[in-house]
């Protein structure tokens, strides 16, 4: 077994589960609050595609990056409106904004279909560490985002468990009339954290459009990590820490598969490895179901109910 | 005379009340809840409020706090006239009201819950600090508490010691503890008087909103007994003697409702149970009940809600399975044959929360009538709605017609439906009937009617076991009056050896 | 109070106008008259008899997916993995349509390729259906998760191996067997309309008849509606709630054996990834889980697909298919914004909505 080939499979996974773990950074900060938001995936999409026609168009990926986060920011809006204020039901919303942002990518997408991007993000070597054995061809030979990602996830943690903000947005996920009793704004917290996660799904979709895929082409350029974002939320039991590890354990899963196939290796079939991430969500979720895991591991336990003020 | 926002003004005068009400008047729809009420707390003392469930007193308790504004009179804070309009407000003048149910966050810490919504801290919250502050303001009032454990993981005593250091945390200086004991074990109530002692040592004041009678007199410097809405009575501790106090709290003797509903003719016994107990995790909710109802008569079980009532209830009616013991009604067993076994023996069961469990309030008239009907692999809707215009009819509901859906109803009119499906009976009338609370919330026309089904079908050789906190009710119609406290039979009286006292006393938890 | 029933119609119908209007605006941008555009596209879906023949077509696996989730809905359980349950159950009756429909006469072939369908519908859906009803374990995630299972799978067994679905004549573009004669839904009437129609339509009429005539479809009422009471009344909740979620995921499977049968004929990966199942979610929301009104909706969506597909060809206007998939999305979302007005009534001066009907 080749070493050196299971190093840059680590290597790739990392890469290849940045955007997961930005969209997921995005849904945990959302549903901490207690909205559901399928529509994860049509916000990365609008990103992807945004970030990729506005570098088409002006050829800075900054700017692009920029018009990609925004434009998840702008679909998740809507999702807010619906829930938030129209207590329309979340799932539902959130699958109509899929659809209609798979819809809106298709059109926007066509014309530049098979395009090359004109510029990729910059591949950064840390000084020094980029020389460590493993570790460092691993984890500091990446490109900028990656980076930033890891700084955000660590900015994300603090900001949920060691500010007063982040325990505010924590009282409204779970119990959103104690929160109100306090004086706290169920609403304002809602509507901002949902934005936060459109703005986040739209930095990853954009990020997978400019630095993973060479040329757009709607269904490989994204293949559906929306939703596997929105598994590893639940993964990583709504835990930005966690939801790294698990994007990279996700990520090597499906990478090694080539590797696997390189070095001829079939113990385990490549399907299975595939599908090893749902299935352990799915593994997850069950055993946090009962009873004592609940507490420690649980969903944000208003998640998904709109909260409406009990009126005398 | 709105004194706006000058918290703790001056300590004032000795004598001083620190918290004042002249005149309190509030109502609800249908309901006056409190009737000119006066009422004072000195600083330093627990002065307590004493009285049955709907006496009024967590209405009082509510607007001295300000979650409500009352229609007439007024609340003074040391000396000034405040209008408080909401429990905000309440909480700048120093006073906090303790809920029989937490507001509490399951999952955070107990410094996390504390600390909530405190626009004072920084934006960085420094936890080892914060623990040792919340740690500190506990402390200093005798209530230890880890700051950081989490909720889910304390008791309930527990949990309500959080709630306190909550209130204290943001200043109040009145604490207001709606029935405290309600859900704690002797040993925490005790430690919950050594906490109520140590605030009052150290200048706080607390009102104690509760029923029983025994604790109240345990640590209260005075108590204000309250009676339908009114105060019957303020006694100093110097002067508690308890069965004045159970007077006041229940009402002078012979009702002369009570000749209206003759004892008849009673026959074998169609429900009972023998030796029925149901321990749940580590509570004892009843505890070797016998009880016996007899064809023809009415057995009234009295008692303040939440000594077992609820819980006897779906015993007898077969919905939870009791932990040993057992049940037969009309000679049959029903343990472990579920709702429908005992249905199927003749029961009928008038649950006491008439939307949601006795009618499910999303659907009609008619579609409930099948709720407790023998059901077939195929479900007649024709039959139900026929049955359901036979009901609106032979009870007097108002109600738009079968296709109505149960939760537009009003309380009487849906209270009927459910008394009517259940007296109606299977093809045939029951041969017992469990009526729980069914009285509760409706208006006098209602209840009468109410009462009347129920002494019909104990005239029709029905037996019915009557669940009521409303004392008069079951004195009134009971040929039988057993007293439930803790989960336990405390006193059975037939109708013609009752006192009122006596009966007030082991409402009480009083020997 | 109850609120008046012409709301119930106006406002969607206000909603859809209002998405129109919102199209309108959007094709103008784009320099394509908008009358132009819908009228062409209602023609397309119902001006002709092939384009009627053809929308009901489409329609048939949508009804199905589309009752799938509303039979689940109306007891508030959701069923998000529709759109899985739909590839198993293609997987399930491509297969045996495969192993043992050669030969056999047209009628029990199909018969066989519907059950199929169920059946692996009915499988996708046991593990979280399971956790649902004994565990508490909530079924959005988890039928979700088997979404993306089912995708994985689809790959693999045609492109990704040589399973007993792969044509192992084509290499070069690995394909799925055709299944055999026996089993492909002859069409009707010179057209694309199959059995599937109908089967379609049974369904909407057996569901209908369970909820509204059958113990079980009361039982189902009374715990969707106040779990209380179905205690109190000795319906077994779990049990309810468990079969409530295996008939609805095998109701999408049986959409994939309509795929199948009717229209791939072979398992054709690129082919069923038409988010049927999850269309089929947005139609249920959009019909209050009313089976009737599923199947409306199912239809006008079929239509709507059908005429985004004919106005990509119809060279003079040049609206790709995607602004088909948009207006659809839009249509959903003002819908859904617009059912707010029925079941709340604004009160002016204070930002909060009652609910309309409560009490006072």
């Amino acid at each position: 077994m080749n070493a050196n080939a299971w190093v840059i499979t680590l290597g790739a996974a990392f890469a290849a589960g940045t955007p997961i773990v930005l969209a997921a950074l995005g849904a945990i900060l959302h549903e901490r609050s207690g909205v559901l938001n399928l529509g994860v995936e049509g916000m990365m999409l609008v990103g992807a595609v945004s970030a990729f026609l506005a570098a088409d168009a002006w050829g800075n990926v900054w700017l692009a990056l920029g018009c990609g986060v925004l434009a998840g920011g702008a679909l998740s809006m809507v999702h807010g409106a619906l829930t938030i204020t129209m207590r329309a039901n979340q799932i539902v919303s959130g699958l109509a904004l899929t659809l209609f942002g798979t819809g809106l990518v298709k059109y926007l997408g066509e014309p530049v279909s098979g395009v090359k991007i004109p510029a990729r993000v910059v591949e950064l070597d840390v000084p020094g560490l980029g020389d460590l054995p493993i570790l460092g061809q691993v984890l500091f030979r990446r490109d900028v985002l990656v980076y930033a990602t890891w700084v955000l996830v660590v900015l994300v943690s603090l900001y949920i468990n060691h500010t007063r903000r982040g325990l505010a947005l924590r009282a409204v996920g779970e119990s959103p009339a104690t929160a109100d009793a306090q004086g706290i704004s169920v609403t304002g917290v809602r509507y901002g954290h949902v934005l936060a996660g459109g703005l986040f799904a739209g930095a990853g979709g954009a990020y997978q459009a400019l630095a993973r895929a060479p040329s757009w082409n709607q269904e490989f350029t994204t293949d559906g990590i929306g939703w596997i974002a929105l598994a590893l939320v639940v993964f990583s039991s709504w835990r930005p820490g966690r939801a790294l590890c698990g994007a990279v354990i996700f990520g090597f899963a499906i990478r090694s598969r080539f590797t696997f196939q390189a070095q001829e290796i079939t113990v385990i079939p490549n399907v299975v490895l595939e599908m090893l991430p749902y299935l352990l969500t799915i593994a997850v979720l069950i055993v946090i179901s009962t009873g004592s895991t609940r507490q420690r591991l649980g969903a944000p336990a208003a998640l998904g109910r709109p909260y409406v003020r009990e009126e005398r | 005379m709105t004194d706006s926002h000058a918290v703790h003004p001056g300590p004032g005068g000795p004598g001083e009340p620190v918290l004042a009400a002249r005149g309190v008047v509030k109502s609800f729809p249908g309901v006056l809840a409190v009737d000119a009420v006066d009422f004072d707390l000195l600083p330093g003392e627990v002065h307590s409020l004493l009285g049955e469930n709907g006496a009024g007193k967590s209405t009082l308790a509510s607007v001295l706090c300000g979650a409500y504004q009352p229609d007439e009179g007024s609340v003074t804070v040391r000396g000034h006239g405040v209008e408080l309009r909401s429990p905000r407000d309440g909480l700048d003048h120093g006073i906090a009201m303790v809920h029989q149910h937490f507001r509490l966050v399951e999952r955070f810490t107990v410094s996390e819950n504390v600390i909530l919504g405190d626009e004072r801290l920084p934006r960085w919250l420094a936890r080892d600090r914060i623990d040792d502050e919340v740690a500190r303001v506990a402390a200093e009032f005798g209530l230890p508490v880890d700051p950081r454990a989490h909720i889910h993981d304390l008791a309930v005593g527990q949990r309500q010691r959080v709630e306190i250091v909550k209130a204290l945390y943001r200043g109040a200086d009145v604490l207001l503890l709606d029935e405290p004991t309600a859900v704690l074990t002797p040993q925490e109530t005790e430690a919950l008087f050594e906490t109520v002692r140590s605030m009052t040592a150290a200048g706080k004041s607390v009102v104690l909103i509760s029923h029983k009678l025994g604790e109240v007199v345990e640590i209260s410097d005075r108590v204000t007994v309250m009676r339908s809405g009114a105060v019957t009575g303020e006694v100093p501790r110097a002067d508690f003697d308890r069965h004045e106090l159970a007077r006041m709290m229940v009402g002078r003797d012979i009702d002369l409702d009570r000749q209206r509903f003759a004892a008849r003719t009673t026959g074998a016994p169609c429900l009972s149970a023998e030796s029925v107990s149901l321990v749940v995790g580590d509570q004892t909710l009843l505890d070797t009940v016998d009880l016996e109802v007899r064809s023809g008569e009415i057995v009234g079980i009295a008692g303040v809600s939440g000594n077992g009532q609820r819980e006897l209830a779906d015993v007898l009616a077969g919905i939870v399975a009791p932990t040993s013991g057992s049940v037969t009604v009309a000679g049959q067993q029903i343990g472990g044959r579920g709702a429908l076994g005992a249905r199927a023996a003749g029961l009928a069961f008038v649950p006491e929360e008439r939307l949601g469990t006795g009618l499910a309030p999303s659907l009609t008239i008619a579609e409930n009538m099948l709720l407790t009907r023998r059901r077939g692999s195929l479900v007649s809707h024709r039959a139900a709605r026929e049955d359901a215009r036979a009901l609106i009819e032979r009870f007097d509901v108002k109600a738009p017609g079968p296709d109505a859906m149960c939760r537009v109803l009003s309380g009487g009119n849906a209270q009927k439906v459910l008394i009517g499906r259940e007296l109606m009976g299977d093809g045939a009338p029951p041969t017992v009937v469990i009526a729980a609370a069914p009285t509760r919330g409706l208006d006098v026309g209602a209840i009468e009617q109410v009462r009347a089904l129920l002494d019909e079908a104990r005239g029709r050789g029905a037996g019915v076991l009557l669940i009521s906190e409303d004392l008069d009710e079951v004195l009134a119609m009971a040929d039988r009056v057993v007293v439930f406290y803790r989960g336990r039979v405390a006193l059975v009286q037939e109708r013609d050896e009752v006192e009122r006292g006596a009966i007030g006393r082991a409402m009480a938890g009083v020997a | 109070m109850e609120q008046k029933w012409w709301l119930h119609v106006m406002v969607p119908l206000g909603a859809v106008v209002g998405a129109l209007v919102l199209g309108s605006i959007f094709f103008l941008f784009t320099d394509r008259p908008p009358l132009s555009v819908y009228s062409k596209m209602f023609e397309a879906a119902f001006g002709s008899r092939d384009g009627i023949t053809d929308t009901l077509a489409t329609a048939s696996p949508l009804i199905l997916t589309g009752l799938a989730a509303a039979f689940a809905m109306r007891m508030g359980l959701y069923n998000i993995g529709g759109e899985g349950q739909l590839y198993a159950g293609a997987i399930a009756s491509s297969g045996a349509a495969l192993l043992w429909t050669d030969g056999m006469p047209t009628p029990p072939a199909m018969a066989v390729v519907f059950a199929a369908g169920a059946f692996g519908g009915m499988v996708w859906i046991l593990v979280p259906a399971l956790a649902r009803a004994y565990l508490g374990t909530s079924e959005i995630i988890t039928t979700l998760m088997f979404v993306l299972v089912a995708d994985r799978l689809l790959d693999y067994l045609i492109l990704g191996s040589s399973s007993y679905w792969k044509d192992p004549l084509s290499f070069g573009f690995p394909q799925g067997k055709v299944i055999p004669d026996a089993a492909q839904f002859p069409p009707w009437f010179d057209s694309r309309v199959t059995v599937a129609l109908v089967v379609a339509v049974a369904m909407v009429l057996l569901l209908w008849f369970v909820w509204a005539h059958t113990s079980f479809g009361y039982g189902m009422k009374v715990v969707g509606d106040a779990p209380h009471a179905a205690r109190y009344a000795g319906i077994p909740e779990r049990r309810t709630v468990l079969v409530t979620l295996l008939i609805s995921g095998s109701l999408a499977g049986m959409a994939g054996a309509a795929e199948i049968g009717a229209r791939a004929f072979r398992l054709d990966p690129a082919g069923l990834r038409l988010s049927i199942g999850f269309t089929g979610i947005v139609i249920a929301a959009l019909s209050r889980c009313n089976p009737f009104a599923v199947a409306l909706v199912a239809i006008l969506l079929g239509g709507l697909q059908n005429a985004g597909q004919s106005i990509q060809t119809a060279s003079d206007i040049d609206v790709p298919k995607s602004v088909s998939l948009m207006l659809q999305g839009a249509i959903l979302l003002f819908v859904l914004g617009g059912e707010t007005f029925v079941r709340y009534r604004v009160v002016h001066g204070r930002s909060a909505l009652r609910a309309a009907g409560a009490s006072t």
